[in-house]
């Protein structure tokens, strides 16, 4: 058993519901356990754009308190995962913000001394866990099954540890599976995040962008990364958008946990598949079949 | 002129003088992060243009115009930046001039920063609560185009109509972001 300080994010409680389930189910499987940090609050993402002091130091509260726990602090959400990151850097870095932060932290009791160590699950999965475990685990191999994975931007810039351009790591777990992995340039392409409120017809371009790079490539289903961000904006939202053929998308959404899950030969329900809004079904059923 | 003294400061002295802004001095103008820019299309002036507009002091030009705010911090020009400049970095030091000194950009994001910032003093967000104060402060029209994409995620419970309850750590926040503007303020940060 593995054991680390969980930090879900704010958006794994609510339109990361079912990206949240296929971890917990996922990680019974892989025994990994994943205490949940008491007390988290909200990492203050994108407040860095405005006001970096201020985001820098609701991270570093975070940070804090995961310090305690002597765990490596694990973060799904490439948003919370950058921003806790960064933070980090930036206390350790960066003196005149440090004793600014150390000040506003003091007001409620709180210190960091900058061990924390902050970890994303796809580091996790291949570094702790390794690739051969996770094809050990295999009971349904998604043979055939084109997967173009998607990574997103924060979760490998500007500090993660894959490559910042060309992302592996996803892909290697999709091979692990069984599945056939598809590249497609914009892999590590921003889906605009949560500007989707301000900005729609840009964040709909980008979306545009990143669907039609996948079915360009012979995508059959795009797996994302476990940012729900990334994750709500692609799956919700193709709707709404008209594909090169003037037609709407109906790319299948799957977290890159749900795909795990149905080769460990877990159940829909346990994987939360059946809250992805895109049309999973039709690709995973041959695959979810076999064990039924 | 164009070029605008504040006490001994020029327009680049006050941006390096931000976090994030510091490198200002050593980009060599070669144009990769414009090159890498995600959003580049939308920007009145893209990020080479406006460094070299800082340091030609056109501070007006600069904080009025929608550029910096069209930046979704994807890091891609960060990333490739030959100079370590850290240009999404920098972008962020102008928007965080823009928004202490009021100016209104011709885009919502900022209406959604604020948005947000009341959002996080709750300990955690809640983005029906969050969605609603940003539509009904800027526009409630552009707003509505979103029920069907609420409706369709309330269903399926991803979209919770309450906000999230309290953690402890909600009075440890407000207190952290209180003293944070309190600081800034006093002009002992930034």
């Amino acid at each position: 058993m593995k054991y680390y300080t969980y930090y879900p994010g704010c958006a794994m409680e609510t339109t990361g519901k079912p990206i949240q389930a296929s971890i917990d189910a996922v990680s019974k499987v892989l025994n990994i356990e994943l205490k949940e940090l008491p007390d988290w609050t909200c990492c203050g993402c994108p407040g860095e754009s405005i006001n970096e002091l201020m985001s820098v130091a609701l991270a570093t509260r975070n940070l804090a308190l995961a310090e305690k726990t002597g765990l490596d602090m694990l973060v799904p959400c490439s948003c919370c995962y950058r921003n806790l990151v960064n933070a980090h850097v930036i206390f350790t870095e960066d003196r005149r913000i440090r004793d600014q932060v150390k000040e506003a932290l003091a007001v409620v009791n709180i210190e960091y001394k900058g061990t924390a160590r902050v970890r994303n699950l796809m580091d996790v999965f291949i570094n702790d866990i390794g690739l051969d475990v996770i094809a050990s685990k295999v009971q349904n191999k998604l043979s055939g099954l084109k997967v173009a994975s998607y990574y997103g931007c924060h979760q490998s810039r500007p500090y993660g540890p894959d490559d910042f351009e060309f992302p592996e790591w996803q892909d290697q777990i999709a091979e692990s599976l069984g599945a056939t992995p598809v590249f497609f340039p914009l892999k590590a392409q921003c889906c605009g995040g949560a500007q989707l409120f301000s900005q729609r017809d840009m964040v709909h371009k980008l979306l545009y962008k990143i669907l039609d790079d996948v079915e360009r490539h012979g995508g059959q289903c795009l797996a994302t990364t476990l940012c729900p961000l990334c994750f709500t904006n692609l799956d919700a939202n193709q709707g709404r958008i008209k594909s090169r053929a003037g037609t709407r998308f109906e790319m299948p959404i799957i977290a890159v946990t749900q795909l795990m899950g149905v080769a460990f030969g877990l159940k829909p329900a346990e994987l939360g598949l059946k809250k992805n809004i895109s049309p999973v079904t039709k690709v995973l059923d041959p695959y979810l079949k076999v064990r039924a | 002129m164009e070029t605008t003294i504040r006490g001994a400061k020029t327009f680049v002295d006050e941006v390096a003088a931000e976090p994030g802004g510091e490198k200002i001095n050593e980009c060599i103008q070669c144009g990769v992060c414009s090159g890498s820019c995600t959003t580049v299309e939308w920007w009145e002036h893209p990020p080479r243009k406006i460094i070299a507009m800082i340091r030609a002091g056109k501070r007006e030009q600069v904080l009025s115009s929608t550029s910096a705010f069209n930046c979704v911090t994807c890091y891609l020009c960060t990333v490739r930046c030959p100079r370590g400049i850290k240009p999404a970095q920098l972008i962020h030091a102008v928007e965080a001039i823009a928004e202490r000194e009021g100016y209104k950009p011709k885009t919502p994001t900022i209406k959604l920063f604020r948005s947000l910032r009341n959002a996080m003093r709750q300990g955690r967000v809640w983005e029906l609560g969050m969605a609603l104060r940003f539509y009904l402060t800027s526009n409630i029209l552009y707003g509505l185009k979103d029920v069907p994409l609420a409706l369709s995620l309330m269903r399926r419970g991803l979209m919770p109509i309450f906000p999230p309850k309290k953690v402890k750590g909600s009075r440890e926040v407000a207190a952290i972001m209180d003293k944070v503007e309190a600081m800034q303020k006093a002009g002992g940060a930034q």
